[in-house]
């Protein structure tokens, strides 16, 4: 018996078709992954698999259930993650570990093991209020609290948005020894290197099954979407040595834990400056600080050639910022967002206008100029973003993990707008979890437990590490990491 | 079992952690008793006064030092023309404005009375005050002649207050009792006093309010954050859920309703004459229709926005006005007293006043009780059917 | 850059699918509805009656009683004990006992009145003493003329048929200014915190002033908006009219707009739920109503609780929307309280913009 079979599902919500004719099976104790571009229909799938959505065609069981008629026992064989998994932030991180092991009929203790590699790196926050973590940290006890008990069925998906490369390989680790216990396991993920480690993967789009097979073939058949060409290492190198971040001895501490540990480090105009760090080293709350939105603790940091301890207000007018989380208005439209934050800035209406066609153009979004930013794909919404961040034309670009649960295509693209900006001499910021990003950037830094670990171009840094790539100098200093046995 | 426990555990953490709203839910009834009870009067008292004279006879004289004398009145001006007591009384500076009439008072000294008419122009914009203002006023200038009791006519009027405290009652120029018409008895309440009447009120307002609305914007909250998701997928059943909701903020109304009573009772010396028990079962059943209704509006709201909109506006408004809490049911027009008949706490608070203060049976309120069981049947069968066991 | 501000605002507002309904049906209705409902006039009182006479003067007594428009004969019944049962199961509100020689003159009627609610109780006495006492007056040919004994006349000032809605309607438009220009913007930053939108706000250069005055002016227009739509429904259903100059009234609306919207930033900027908010805010709203002296006096009120009214918006807005839509009175009449109005409004509008946070 298969432990999950879709038989010609479809799911419209109402122009819109989210799902077309959908069918495929996943045996038991197979690794299945649901791969596709943003908006193809992965959670509407996940839902209908859950009993969360009736499908308006075709059927679908788990673990021998079907889901519409049967959704009691069905509900009961499975465990399911879902993508804007949000923890009750008033619990602390115990307590929501708790609440959801008994909500399953299970305790830490006993579903202890299979949570440890990434429960371990929170345990020592447990007393913390789910809301006081970092957005990694979040996703991680969103991980545990998904994983502590063992059904027969798990569905996660993308369940490792924002998380590090290291936890990442962990948490795929863990999903390997459930898969021997004969869980079966659907996960939907942008990693190729996530992709690859499943058994077999359906690759959607539009809604439909392009096709499904194991991960090799699927990749190579549809090599276009998935592995775009590599960007081409920005070739105007900056030569400026104008410097437009400076940075000394910077901390900032919350009572006695100091998120910043002292970090020294300098930015040169037009460069793409790489800052990367694992979930919970700082690396958002040493931007707020850069950004005017936080004060630091000690230290002195010059962002555009104001301090950051008095003149932020200054420094506001010449950064554009992008955070972690999506932050444009959804409620307004693609233009009025665009011209709700240009005109912030102080730019006059008909360069606003003139402007908004030509970025409109650039992103190929002219279709969608009076489109609810809400109902965008995520991908788009994040281009988006990064669009009306440096709309007014900043010094420097902040971006904080802006491509986070973002498709392959989509980061490619991405990074394409990136390196145009640092061409017309934006000094771009961000900070990213994928390695193959990292490599894009002109001079990376890693932060580890608060502190500036590694500087350097990306050669360097693998260099004077003997490693051979990126996401290699990050798993071996990532790993020296000591905070987690405070 | 566990599992329940837990949940309940969990919901309680909310609760308890949220300091602000805890403050406010216990600070509210305890703010509320404190205001209803000692500061929002209808006495009559400090009405500023001007009197409108050229020439000031000494019977003049006399009355207005009467009246200044007493607590009720406040001469604060005198003025020579009418004209001018009403732009005082316009510019909000004088309530009432006392015109003397000079016609009788040489030719007809045996007459009853001062010797002297009186034109009384009183601010109408207030009706029951104005006649309450006229009503002090006219009794106290007759006092000055006669000693005689009052017609039954102003000393009724004198109640025409709607919140008449005791003090008062004691030493108003007149008293109920004996007149021409008969003996009249005032059961329950000899004393009038207003916390009779609004402290069933307040239970009925609070207990609604709360339980209707943290209930409806915690579920919507799990809807909007993602959790109910993970919860409706989980084995937990949605029932149990759902009552596992419940539960904290049946606990959490019933606390504030042991405050209210306990102040009510001690602070505000309001009898509770009928059986507790029967009090607190049919606070009981109130307190669970009022959480089938919370649990109504989160089955409506998507956004805790409107969720909160909906409980403390659009359930706020008819809880106030049609349940009889603030203005007599039996005054409105027709069609607002059937709209009336479906407002429950107007049967909560009916059901309090009977059982707290007249202290009668549970035979006599068996009308209120099964009219509010049946509303929570209905309540609860309809949010229950409309609670979504799927995403939409 | 308020301009960008201001056109977010609003169509937030409008993209909303309950928002703009609400705020164009809420005062449309409660000022349909409302206004019938707020009446303090004691009306339709049940009255029993326990007859132990049976004669044909007691008769009469009871049709008279029937006839009465403030009162309802439920009917009669056969002991005083039974009547007080009556009382008890909602059916009675007053019981009426005629003693059997009352016909003879000898004995004097029993009113038995429930008085949970006092004003209730006693009202509803004291008008069935009056209808008895004419009863007793006309079927005995004495003459009413000597008794009266009234030494003065009463004449009532503004609202000459006494009516409450002249009363009630100003302090609705109160009512309605608060909870909608105050509960709106208390959701409004405090959602933008939930929904992680201000974030992108605070790392702009935008001025705390122009953030917050955006937030506020759509307000005002909605208080025009509702003081417009409160002032026609008023003339429409009920023909009570403004009596003294329009512009005064919106004067007030405006400035009362400005306090309760300036109130409610500031508590959403304080809090960091929307629950929390709405309940701080209920609280204050709650408070600043009961002592405000829109339905109550505040003259009457003890020394304590009066000295809070100096501080109290609501109370000054009250007094004043009085004295221009009921009393007719200008500008010089209403001046101490627009000023302090004005004073208090520019206060909390200054706190909400300091308590704005772009930066900890």
């Amino acid at each position: 018996m298969n432990a999950i079979e879709v038989n010609h599902v479809s799911k419209s919500y109402g122009k819109v078709q989210a799902l077309n004719d959908v069918s495929f099976t996943v045996s038991p104790g197979e690794v299945f992954g649901l791969i596709g571009p943003d908006g193809a229909g992965k959670t509407s799938m996940f839902r209908i698999l859950c009993s969360l959505l009736l499908p308006d065609e075709g059927t679908a069981s788990v673990d021998g259930f079907d889901v519409v008629r049967e959704m009691k026992q069905a509900r009961r064989r499975v465990g399911y993650m879902p993508g804007k998994f949000s923890l009750y932030q008033d619990l602390t991180v115990e307590e929501n570990l708790q609440f959801f092991a008994t909500l399953f009929g299970t305790t830490i203790e006993a579903g202890y093991d299979s949570i440890r590699a990434i429960y371990s790196q929170i345990e020592r926050f447990r007393h913390r209020r789910a809301g006081a973590l970092s957005g990694g940290m979040k996703q991680k006890l969103a991980l545990s609290c998904a994983l502590v008990h063992q059904p027969r069925v798990l569905f996660l998906d993308e369940p490792t948005t924002g998380v590090d490369p290291v936890s990442r390989k962990e948490l795929w680790e863990m999903l390997g020894t459930l898969r021997e216990r004969g869980i079966t396991i659907v996960a939907s993920t942008p990693y190729l290197d996530e992709v690859r480690r499943c058994d077999r993967v359906a690759f959607l789009q539009e809604g439909k099954v392009q096709g499904i097979d194991t991960p090799e073939l699927i990749l190579e058949r549809f090599a276009a979407v998935f592995n775009p060409p590599g960007l081409e290492p920005s070739a105007t190198q900056s030569q400026a040595t104008e410097k437009v971040i400076e940075v000394s001895h910077l901390v900032k501490a919350f009572g006695t834990f100091r998120a910043v540990d002292d970090i020294s480090f300098e930015v040169r105009r037009g460069e793409i400056f790489g800052f990367l760090g694992a979930n919970g080293a700082g690396k958002t709350t040493a931007m707020h600080m850069l950004t005017g939105l936080n004060q630091p603790t000690s230290g002195t940091g010059k962002v555009a050639g104001f301090d950051i301890r008095t003149e932020y207000e200054q420094i506001k007018h010449h950064i554009g910022y992008m955070s972690q989380r999506f932050s444009l208005y959804e409620d307004l439209t693609v233009a009025e967002n665009i011209r709700l934050f240009a005109g912030i800035y102080g730019m006059k209406d008909s360069d606003i206008k003139a402007k908004t066609d030509n970025v409109l153009r650039q992103l190929k979004f002219e279709g969608h100029k009076d489109a609810l930013v809400r109902s965008l794909p995520l991908g788009w919404k994040q281009k988006l973003a990064f669009s009306v961040s440096i709309f007014h034309d900043p010094a420097i670009v902040f971006l904080d993990e802006p491509t986070g649960g973002v498709d392959p295509a989509t980061r490619r693209q991405f990074w394409e707008l990136i390196s145009d900006a640092a061409a017309r001499g934006i000094t771009v910021f961000v900070t990213t979890h994928y390695m193959d990003e990292a490599e894009y950037c002109d001079r990376i830094s890693i932060m580890v437990d608060g502190q500036i670990r590694a500087i350097g171009t990306p050669d360097e840094l693998k260099h004077q590490f003997q490693q051979p790539d990126m996401d290699h100098v990050f798993t071996f200093l990532a790993r020296q990491a000591t905070r987690s046995s405070d | 079992m566990k599992t329940f426990l837990s949940f309940i555990l969990k919901e309680a953490r909310h609760i308890l952690r949220d300091r602000r709203t805890m403050l406010i839910l216990f600070g509210m009834p305890i703010v509320l008793m404190l205001l209803f009870g000692f500061a929002i009067t209808n006495d009559v008292r400090n009405v500023r006064t001007v009197v409108v004279t050229s020439r000031m006879s000494p019977q003049i004289q006399a009355s207005v030092e009467r009246l200044s004398a007493s607590e009720y009145f406040t001469i604060v001006a005198t003025v020579a023309t009418p004209q001018e007591a009403e732009r005082l009384i316009r510019d909000q500076k004088a309530d009432i404005a006392l015109i003397p009439q000079h016609t009788h008072s040489q030719s007809l000294p045996m007459r009853v009375g001062s010797g002297c008419q009186w034109q009384i122009m009183v601010d109408g914009s207030d009706p029951n005050m104005a006649q309450q203002w006229s009503t002090y006023a006219q009794a106290i200038l007759r006092d000055s002649g006669s000693s005689s009791a009052l017609p039954l006519k102003e000393g009724a009027a004198s109640f025409d207050g709607r919140i008449p405290s005791s003090t008062q009652m004691h030493s108003s120029p007149s008293l109920i009792g004996n007149s021409g018409g008969g003996s009249i008895k005032l059961l329950y309440n000899p004393q009038m006093r207003s916390a009779y009447n609004f402290v069933p009120a307040i239970m009925g307002m609070l207990l609604m309010l709360i339980c209707a609305m943290m209930t409806s914007i915690s579920i919507v909250r799990e809807k909007e954050r993602g959790t109910m998701e993970v919860l409706l997928v989980s084995p937990v059943r949605p029932l149990m859920v759902i009552v596992a909701k419940a539960i904290p903020y049946l606990v959490l109304a019933f606390a504030i309703l042991v405050v209210i009573l306990l102040m009510g009772h001690y602070v505000l010396d309001v009898p509770l004459a009928g059986s507790l028990v029967w009090i607190v079962i049919v606070s009981v059943i109130y307190i669970l229709l009022a959480l089938s209704l919370g649990l109504l509006i989160s089955n409506i709201a998507q956004t805790q926005l409107v969720a909160l909109l909906l409980s403390a506006m659009v359930l706020l408004m008819p809880v106030v006005m049609l349940s009889g809490m603030l203005f007599p049911i039996e005054s409105m027009p027709q069609v607002l007293q059937w709209i009336a008949a479906f407002i429950p706490p107007r049967y909560y608070i009916q059901a309090m006043r009977k059982l707290m203060i007249m202290g009668v049976g549970i035979h006599e309120v068996l009308n209120e009780v099964i009219i509010l069981s049946a509303m929570t049947a209905v309540l609860l069968t309809i949010a229950l059917a409309t609670f979504k066991v799927r995403l939409e | 850059m308020l301009k960008y501000l201001l056109q977010k605002e609003f169509l937030q507002i409008r993209r909303n699918a309950f928002l703009p309904r609400l705020i164009i049906l809420f005062p449309i209705v409660m000022m349909s509805v409302i206004p019938w409902v707020m009446n303090q006039e004691v009306k339709n009182i049940k009255v029993c009656v326990v007859d132990n006479d049976r004669s044909t003067v007691s008769q009469q007594l009871v049709h008279r009683i029937e006839a009465s428009n403030y009162f309802i004969f439920t009917g009669q019944q056969p002991t005083y004990s039974a009547a007080l049962h009556a009382i008890e199961t909602s059916k009675s509100d007053i019981a009426l006992v005629i003693p059997p020689n009352y016909s003879k003159g000898q004995a004097q009627v029993l009113i038995a009145a429930n008085a949970v609610n006092g004003t209730k109780g006693s009202i509803g006495a004291s008008y069935l003493a009056q209808i008895i006492q004419a009863d007793k007056l006309t079927s005995r040919q004495v003459d009413i003329s000597s008794d009266a004994g009234s030494n003065s006349s009463t004449h009532t000032l503004y609202n000459p048929h006494q009516d409450y809605k002249v009363f009630m309607i100003p302090a609705l438009f109160a009512i309605l200014m608060m909870l909608m220009c105050g509960f709106l913007p208390t959701l409004n930053i405090v959602g933008e915190k939930e929904a992680g939108t201000i974030e992108q706000i605070n790392v702009t250069p935008v001025p705390k002033w122009a953030f917050i005055l955006a937030k506020l002016i759509p307000y005002w227009l909605i208080a025009l908006f509702i003081i417009t739509a409160c002032l026609l429904l008023s003339w429409a259903i009920y023909g009570i009219t403004c009596q003294g100059p329009l512009a005064l009234v919106y004067l007030l609306a405006m400035l009362l707009a400005l306090f309760f919207s300036s109130l409610g930033l500031i508590i959403s900027n304080y809090s960091e739920t929307m629950q929390q908010a709405i309940f701080v805010m209920w609280f204050f709203v709650v408070c600043l109503m009961l002592l405000s002296g829109l339905f109550t006096p505040t003259r009457s009120m003890p020394g304590w609780a009066y000295l809070t009214t100096y501080v109290n918006p609501m109370h000054y807005f009250i007094d004043a929307i009085r004295t221009v839509f009921v009393r007719g009175g200008g500008f010089t009449s209403i001046a101490h309280q627009v000023l302090a109005l004005t004073l208090i409004g520019l206060t909390m509008a200054t706190w909400a913009v300091a308590s704005y946070r772009k930066n900890n």
